[in-house]
Formats: C-alpha cells, structure tokens, sequence
C-alpha cells in the first residue's frame, strides 16, 4: 500500500510505520468499539498515515466530522475526538460533550491532540466544564508526513502566515521537533546548514533538545549527512512564478491536496459500447498522484512540453506490448503474457488517466491568456521595465481578473525590483483597492509585511545581481533534454534550488555576497557524532541532503531536486521536507484576510 | 592455605606441595573462595592482600604482576588473567571483592570513619553507603567510587553532583557568581542533573539572583519558566519560554502574567516581547469574537488594522463608519498615509452609497468602486458613474474598459460609438472589436477595425474573420509573425490566399 515510499534513497516507511504503530497504541487504549470525531482538517494528513482498514482492524465504527451541536447516534463505546490544538475546535467539543450527556451516560470521551496537546485548550475545556469528561487527553506526535518516497510534508498549511504575519513560532516548534524525531529514526544529521531568520530559529531549537537529550546517545547509523534549512522568505520569487512542469501544472490549475487532485469528469467517461452523452459523471474525477504509479513517476517532473512526446512513446510501448499476444504461440508463451496481463492494463488505464490529463492542461497552456501572463512574468524575471507599471496588470484589473493572479503578478514585480517605486506601489494599491474593494487593504498590508509586496527604499535594486551571479535565467532553457534545473520553469532557475545546488557545489563561501543581500542569516552547525557512527563512505557514493523548505516548497522546486539527484556527476541526493506543498495561489490565499469574500 | 604462603615472593616449596595436594583433591577452589570471602570480611588491609593472593600462588611470576595489578586498580586485567590458572573459580567475585574491599578500605579511613564490616556493606547496599557519604560532604570520595565502581551516571556521579551542588548554594560566603561558576564547571551536561532543581534550592535559601544565574545553564524552558514565575521573575520567565519556541509554554506564562499583574503593567511586559504579544493578541481575537467583549483594551496596543477589518465586515453602517473614522485617525497617528486616505476614501464611499441606495434603491452598500461603477452603468446612471470617475480619480484605462463593457451588454451600439468618439482611447480599439465581437455583434465590431493602430490590425481584422484584410495589412508589414497568424487562420480551401501569404513570406525571408 505504501511501498513506494521505502524505494528511495532513504526508506521513509520506517516513518510512516512509527506513526503507524503509535496510532494503534493509542487506539487500543481506548478499550472496545469508537466512533471518531473528525477534526475535517485533520482527515487528509491522516490519510497518508492510515487508511480506514487499520482503524476498523481497532474497532473503529463510525467516523463523524466536527461539528456544532449534538453528536450523531452511534452504539460505540468510546468517542474520540482527533484534533487540532485550537481554541474554537474546544468550543465545539465541549457543546458536543454536554448535549451528550443527557442522552446516554455510558459513552467514554477522549482527546487526541495532533500534533501537540496544549495548556491553552485543556484550559478552555476546563473553563467550559467538560475537561472532566475527558478519560484520556493525548497527544499524537504527527509533525512530518511522508508523502512520497523522497519527499516529506507536514501539511501545516498556516506555517508561513504564522511565521512572517502573525509571528506565531509555533509550527517551528513542530518543526525542530519532527526533526528530532526524524533524527532519532534515521541518526543524528552531522552537519546543518541554514538561510534565514525561521532556519536560524529552528537550528537553534533543534540543538536545545539535543541538550536536553544529553546522556542518551543516538546509536543509529547516519542516513543523512546533511541537513539544509531554507526560509521561504529568502526566496520569495519562485512560488509566485507559474510552475510548467507538469505536476507542477496540475496543481497550479486544478490543486494537489494531501496528494489528491479532483479533475473535471467530462474527459474521463468511460466511453462504452458508443452510448455516451446520457450519463456523464458529474462528481469530480479524484485521482492520488504520488510515485506509486509508473508513469506518473516518470513524466511528473518534465517540462509539461515534453509530456506529450513521453505519453505517445509510452503509448507505443504499451501497444507494442499488447501486439505481443499474436506471438505467443505455445501454451508458456501465452501463460506468460496472461500473468503480464494485469500490469499491462493498470499501465494502459494510467496512460489514459495522464493523456487524459495533458489535453485538459493542453488546453489552458495554449490559451492566449496563459501565454500573455507567462510573458509577463518572464519579463519580470529578467527584469524588463520592472520599474514601471505594467500595462498587462493593468488591463488585467481592469478586465476584473482573479485578484490572486494580480496579486502575484504585483508581487513578482516588487520582488524582481526588490521593492516597487513609491509611486508604482501606491498606484497598484489603489487599482486594487477602487476595483476588489477596500477590505483587501488588509490583505495588502500583509503582504507588505511578508516582504512580497513593498516600496523601494533607498537601497538600490540588487535582484540583477542575485540573478546574475545565481544564474538565474538561462536563454534557451532545454524542455525535452534538459541539463540544468532552469527547465522547470522555461528558463527561470529556482533561487532556492540554486542556493542548495551551490551549497553542495562548490560552497557557499563563494557567493557569500549575494547570500549578504538575501534575508537573514546564513550558518552552519555541527554535531557531533557517538565515535564508531562516522560513516565510511564508499569510492562514488553519494552523500544525502535533507533540504527543509520552511513555509513551504512548490513541485516544479521538487522537480528540480529531483533533477539534481540524478545528475550523474551531482554526487548528492536530495530528501525533500516542507511545511506544506504550496503554490503561488495557494500561498497568496494563504496570505490573504477573508479570501473567501473576494470578488471570483 | 593462607599459611602455606607468607610473605610476598616466597613461596617455599612445602607450601606448593600443600596446594597441589588441595588440588588434586578437587578443593582447591572451594578453598579460594573461602580465601576471597574472609579476605571480604578482613579489616586489615595486608591479611587482605594475603588472603587474596591465594589465588595465584601457583605461579610466582604470575602472581607479582597480578598483584601489581590488583593494586593499581586493573582489576579486570587482572581477572582475566587468573581465569588461565584456575578454571573452575569465576573472576567476577574475586574481582568485585577486590573492587569493595578498596571502597570499604577508603571509607574506614580516619578522614571518614566509617568503620563498616563488609557483611554491613551488603546489607545497607552501595547507593545508601554513597548517600551516607553525601550526607557527610565527601562528595569527592562519593564520586571516585561511583567511577570506580562504574555505576551508571544518572544514579551515580549525577545524584552526588546534585548534592553537592544543592549544598553549594548554601555556603554564605560565596558571591552568586562564583558559586555559579563553580556549579557549572563541575557538573557541566552531566546528564541526570537538574540546573532547575539546584536552582529551586538556592531559591529556597533565599538566593534569588543565584537561582536566575543558575537557570540560564538549564536546557529545558519547561523547567526553567515555571520556577522564575514561582520567583516573580515573570519578564525572564516569558522571554525564556519565548526562546524555547514552545507556545504553550507562552501561553502559560501569559495566562499567569494576566491573573498577577495589572493592566498596564500586563500589557507593557507583552509589549517588550513581540511574539507573546502576537499570540496573546490572537487569542484576544477570538475570545473577543466569542464574548464582543472590550473591543477598546484591543485597539489600545495592536496595530489596529486585523481588528478594524473584522469590525467592516460585521457592524452596521453609522458604527463602521465611525471605526473607520477611529482607523483614519490610527492611521494618521502611525503615519500610514495610503492607508489613511484609502480608508477615507472608503468612508466617501459608503456615504455616496447610501445616498443612491436611499434615492434610487440602487443595492449599492457595500461593493467596491468598481462595482459600484458597475452597477450605476447598468441602471443607466451614467452622470453618478462619471461623478465617481472624477471624484475617485479613477484611471481613465480602467474606466474605458468599464464603460466599454457595460455599453456592450446592454446592446447601446449608438452610445458606445459615441463614447469612442468622445476622445482618443487611451486602451486603443482592438478592445472595441473585441468586445463587439463577444458580443457576438461583428457589423459593430468592423466599424472600429480602421482605427485600430498598424500593430494590432492584424489582430483586429482576424478577430472579425476578414482573413483577406488580415493578409492585405501582414504583407504591407512584411511581418513574418504575423503572416504565420493568418496563415494558422486560413482556411485550408482558400489556396489563392494561401499561396499569395506563402509568397509573402518567402520575399520576407529573403530580406
């Protein structure tokens, strides 16, 4: 069921079966049937954990969502709340628990924090009188989910507004704590490098738990050999840029959740015996994407225009296979092929499912608008008249485009001009505020405060440089063959990316200038190793980085990782871990105040 | 047996008879064992070695090197070696024996006197006899024997340290810092030593200022936050429970802040400390939604704005307007210029707003200037519009593009010819054609084609479906681009078209 998780350099089942077995041992606590109550945010994460089967193999029965008022009617035994340490959530179960009582008295309560209990909410159910009802008050330690073979996420969608906006440092708490516990399964990380003010913090953190660990050794052998800490802030451009590889694509348009994508149907109706039209699904088409599936592990991180070329070659391939059957003449040759049969069909479902796909991102990629924004985001890039207003955004405010497509078009601006000029900046503002109206006037103030959308201050523009000196921008970027990360995005080169590509080649003492000119610190940490854990590396074995994107990282930042890993003379292979996998959509929306009142 | 060797080195010839005899007899062991024991139970520290050296009395050569190592403490080595010349006898109790006879040795000494039998020893058992030296200050005998005899730190080293250091903040004559000092350089990381327990010592003894000094070496704010608010140091303990990251640690020390101090005093401590501020502040959010409770405390030390957007969207019209006005004048006061003008502006607004909605029953309150626009053009209310237009000084670009719009959905073909005339389009013609065109209304759209600038009539003539029009203009321009665009739009049937822009491009090209 997970299995593609323990094929990569670094087997993350071992994670996953921790959090596994933890789950089981709290479950079992609670002695005979449960119903549970869904914290509804929760019910993704968990999903990558455990699927239903392991909580009925623990007599879980009934599984309800959180919500107001009185509780369904379930014949169980216990009720066990899975949530988040929020206030409101406390509110919530604690009208639960009271309009329970009257009814049946029998019922056992219990309370599972994910990820971490808290003072506050005990606090509040106290203050609403139920704490006492509580049997078992837990907590259940989830801080980082594998979500796919190299990559590791903990879905904390709010960690970059709690950081940068509200200066909430709690999911850096998560964060250093995730990665002790990472540590104490895979080995103590002997060196830790960091950019940034939420790295700097979450280093520091990570070495005051070890102290306060001190006596008890990790005997485990290093898997990792280093570990970089990367503020999202210090590399504000690339999730604003729009990703082309192509699941960086599907999420842009349709949005990746906990590794699922919902498609529109029309395109994937079974068209059996030519009746067609009469019922055509109308549920959206959910489909999981993760390196499970063959194919999908194989073009998920190409240039999308090199999808198609893969998808026809795998056609190919698959058909070719199928004709294989005139040739099996004797009875081992045609056993031979039947027992093929299955792996063949999934392969030629997933192939439809991709095709299927593309020609639903085909159909955007090609649209004239797409291509007009892509235009103006690469001329931002590059830094064409970033000091003007751009007649583009304007018309775009104008014509009442989705306020997050402006937004970060602004902000692409600001940043490729490390600032807009006072009066650009006070113009944009205005456009927006007379056109979407003037509650966006917080939603502008917080993204000044994330630093995305800003004035120039007497500083002069140093992003040329970054670009120049980072290499930023390649001319003619290689879609189909590529030989630099730059193709994930059509000729920009994640900034982010970069810094760990330098980092591991040749070093980051040789653009210590522009590391200068970005946010926050850089740093370096060690620490020590029990003696006899120092690995003995082996003539041409790669060495392994964990990269923490913290605030989140986007696909086509993966891809590129990825792309990384298997260049044969990189000598290094990247693991991937986030607060949460976003995209410049979902990361503005984050960002904004009432995004749901916005204008569509 | 004992007898049968006296004197160290001179071992007579009767006396090795004795023992193979013993030997032979098979009790040789039993014999040394008896030796270790009552060597156990000898206070003498030479019978000791004499009866100990039983052991070895086979091989002389042996036995010197043996006692040699006895004696310096390589027991082990020691022990190994006599498995090679008696195979039946275990090591570990020689070994052990030897270990505790030099404890028991140590502790009868005239310095600590503690003249213990070795039987005693057994009975009170290691850890109480280390307590009992505790108890008596020997800390540095303590300690030598719990390295001695290996004992795992956390029971060992650490508890005598722990001790030790307990005792030290009691000693009066040492200032805080030297005793902190010393404190630190003796027990360092040792593990299992609890800075914040030795600190709640000193506190005890009423050092407050050693027990601050002291927590700064513990590693876990969980243990240091709770004592420094039991010694009412309540800034330390909320900037160290800030350090640790951890929020609910914050959060505890916020609720405790606000039930022992005052107001102002709360709110300045929280003040210094930005991030307890913030989280104390989405607290206050939230309880403020819940109970509508003291919306002014709030407003006194937030950066007002996150509480005046949730007032915008929940309170009646007179009520917003006057937050709005209290915004304008935080914002004034935070020299927030835009802000302040935009929340001005806003607040002409909704006036102009609920005059049309009171005259007009227009359903105006509420949207934004664009909208509003909108909205005016759609009724017709084209005067009000343009008044909004001047007064707002919206850009004339955007305003075109409104009026554009509105004019072709309700179909107004002749006004909005007018409205093209009425001066230069600052957003150019190809958006009269197109809008016409999405409109579905191609005769409209076709009056503006001519005006549209040399750059776009390509675009424009392609927009109406004139691809011969579109051809004329791309040949005049030589534009190989734009030749492609028709091209990609010409009918497959239209050959003559077809070959005159084939031709086209080809002269281009040859350019």
């Amino acid at each position: 069921m997970a299995a593609h998780l323990s094929y990569g350099r670094v087997n993350l089942n071992i994670l996953r079966e921790a959090a596994r077995r933890e789950l089981r041992e709290f479950l079992d606590k609670c002695a005979g049937s449960k119903a549970i109550v869904w914290d509804e945010y929760l019910t993704g994460p968990f999903g990558l954990i455990a699927q239903y089967s392991l909580l009925k193999e623990h007599e879980v029965e009934k599984m309800f969502t959180l919500k107001s008022g009185r509780l369904p009617s379930a014949d169980v035994k216990n009720i066990i709340f899975f949530v988040r340490p929020r206030l409101e959530l406390m509110d919530i179960i604690a009208e639960n628990v009271f309009s329970e009582d009257k009814l049946h008295s029998s019922r056992d309560f219990h309370i599972l924090f994910v990820p971490r209990r808290s003072m506050l909410c005990e606090q509040r159910l106290k203050e609403q009188g139920v704490l006492g009802s509580f049997i078992n008050i837990d907590e259940y330690i989830l801080d980082l989910i594998p979500y796919d073979g190299d990559l590791l996420s903990m879905e904390y969608e709010s960690a970059f507004r709690e950081c940068y906006l509200e200066n909430d440092q709690t999911s850096l708490y998560h964060t250093a704590k995730g990665l002790m516990t990472l540590q104490a399964l895979y080995g103590t990380i002997p060196q830790i490098y960091g950019k940034g003010e939420c790295a700097r913090h979450v280093a520091n953190m990570m070495l005051r738990m070890k102290r306060e660990f001190a006596g008890s050794q990790n005997q485990i052998l290093p898997v990792f050999d280093t570990l970089l800490l990367l503020d999202r802030n210090v590399d504000l451009l690339t999730p604003l840029a729009t990703q082309l590889t192509y699941e960086g694509l599907i999420d842009e348009i349709y949005g990746i959740n906990n590794g699922y994508v919902k498609l529109p149907p029309e395109k994937f109706a079974q068209k059996k015996q030519g009746e067609s039209s009469k019922d055509l699904p109308t549920e959206p088409k959910k489909l999981q994407l993760n390196s499970a599936e063959e194919l999908y592990a194989e073009i998920r991180d190409k240039n999308f225009n090199a999808v198609g070329a893969a998808l026809s070659k795998k056609a190919k391939i698959i058909s070719a296979a199928f004709e294989e059957r005139h040739n099996a003449k004797t009875v081992g040759e045609i056993k031979q092929f039947v027992s093929q049969l299955p792996h063949m069909q999934a392969a030629r479902s997933s192939l439809a499912n991709h095709t299927s796909i593309a020609e639903l991102i085909k159909d955007i990629t090609t649209s004239e608008s797409f291509f007009d924004n892509l235009t103006v985001e690469q001329e931002f890039m590059t830094g064409v008249d970033t000091d003007k207003v751009n007649t583009y955004i304007e018309d775009s405010i104008a014509q009442k485009d989705p306020l997050i497509k402006i937004l970060r078009l602004v902000c692409m601006q600001s940043v490729c001009n490390n600032g807009l000029k006072q009066k650009v900046f006070d113009y944009y503002r205005r456009e927006i505020l007379q056109t979407y109206g003037y509650e966006h006037l917080l939603t502008l103030n917080n993204l000044e405060k994330a630093g995305l959308l800003k004035p120039q201050t007497n500083s002069r523009n140093n992003y040329p440089t970054i670009r120049k000196t980072l290499k930023l921008w390649m001319e003619d970027a290689n879609e189909q063959n590529p030989n630099d990360i730059s193709y994930v995005y059509s000729g920009y080169a994640p900034l982010s990316i970069r810094l760990t590509q330098v980092l591991a080649r040749p070093g980051w003492r040789s653009i210590e200038e522009v590391l200068k000119m970005l946010p926050g610190p850089h740093f370096e940490e060690r620490q020590q190793l029990p003696a006899g854990l120092h690995k003995k590396r082996q003539q041409g074995e790669n060495r392994t980085t964990l990269v923490f994107f913290l605030g989140g990282v986007t696909y086509a930042e993966i891809a590129a990782l990825r792309f990384l890993s298997q260049m044969e003379d990189s000598g290094m292979e990247y693991i991937i871990a986030t607060t949460k996998l976003i995209n410049g959509t979902s990361w503005i929306k984050s960002l904004m105040d009432r995004p749901e009142s916005q204008t569509p | 047996l004992p007898g049968g060797w006296r004197g160290p080195g001179k071992l007579s010839q009767k006396a090795d008879e004795y023992l193979r005899e013993i030997k032979e007899q098979s009790m040789l062991g039993e014999a040394v064992k008896q030796c270790v024991e009552a060597a156990g139970h000898e206070y003498d520290s030479n019978t000791q070695k004499s009866l100990l050296r039983v052991r070895y009395s086979k091989y002389l050569l042996k036995l010197i090197w043996a006692q040699w190592l006895v004696f310096n403490q390589r027991c082990s080595v020691a022990a190994s070696f006599g498995k090679c010349f008696l195979t039946d006898f275990s090591p570990d109790v020689f070994v052990s024996t030897c270990r505790e006879l030099r404890v028991l040795n140590a502790v009868r000494e005239s310095g600590v006197g503690l003249p213990l039998t070795h039987t005693q020893f057994k009975q009170m058992t290691l850890q109480v006899l280390i307590d009992r030296l505790v108890y008596r200050q020997f800390y540095p005998l303590a300690i030598e024997i719990c390295r001695y005899l290996k004992i795992p730190d956390y029971q060992g080293v650490s508890r005598v340290l722990k001790h030790w250091a307990s005792c030290k903040v009691q000693q009066k004559d040492l200032s805080d810092t030297a005793i902190a000092q010393v404190i630190c350089v003796k027990v360092g990381d040792s593990p299992g030593v609890s800075y914040s327990h030795i600190a709640a010592k000193a506190y005890e003894c009423g050092r407050t200022e050693l027990a601050i000094k002291l927590l700064d070496f513990e590693p876990r704010s969980g243990e240091q936050v709770p004592l420094l608010l039991k010694m009412k140091r309540s800034q330390l303990a909320l900037s160290k429970a800030v350090e640790s990251g951890d929020t609910d640690l914050v959060y505890t020390v916020v609720s405790y802040l606000k039930n022992e101090m005052n107001r102002g005093d709360f709110f300045m401590t929280l003040r210094n400390q930005p991030v307890a501020l913030s989280l104390y502040r989405q607290v206050r959010i939230f309880i403020i939604f819940i109970t509508t409770l003291c919306l002014w405390d709030y407003l006194c030390f937030s950066d007002t704005c996150s509480v005046f957007g949730s007032c915008v969207a929940s309170s009646r019209l007179d009520s917003r307007l006057s937050v709005l006005q209290s915004a304008v004048d935080e914002y004034n006061k935070a020299k927030n210029e835009f802000a302040a003008k935009a929340t001005e502006d806003e607040m002409r607004l909704l006036r102009f707003q609920r005059k049309l909605d009171d005259e007009k029953g227009a359903g105006l309150l509420g949207l934004s200037l664009q909208a509003t626009m909108e909205a005016l053009l759609s009724l017709g209310l084209h005067k009000q519009a343009e008044q909004l237009y001047r007064d707002f000084r919206v850009p004339d670009k955007r305003y075109w593009w409104l009026k554009l719009k509105a004019l072709a959905e309700k179909e107004e073909w002749e006004e909005l010819e007018k409205f093209s005339k009425s001066k230069k389009s600052p957003i150019g013609y190809l958006a009269f054609v197109e809008v016409c065109m999405k409109h579905n209304n191609k005769f409209e759209a076709k009056k503006y084609v001519s005006k549209v600038t040399p750059e776009q009539k390509v675009k424009a003539h392609l927009a109406v479906g004139d691809q011969e029009g579109a051809a004329d203009v791309a040949i005049e321009r030589r534009n190989d681009a734009e030749i492609g665009a028709v091209l990609s739009k010409c009918p497959a049937s239209n050959h003559l078209l077809i070959d005159r822009l084939n031709r086209a491009r080809a002269a281009a090209t040859k350019k």
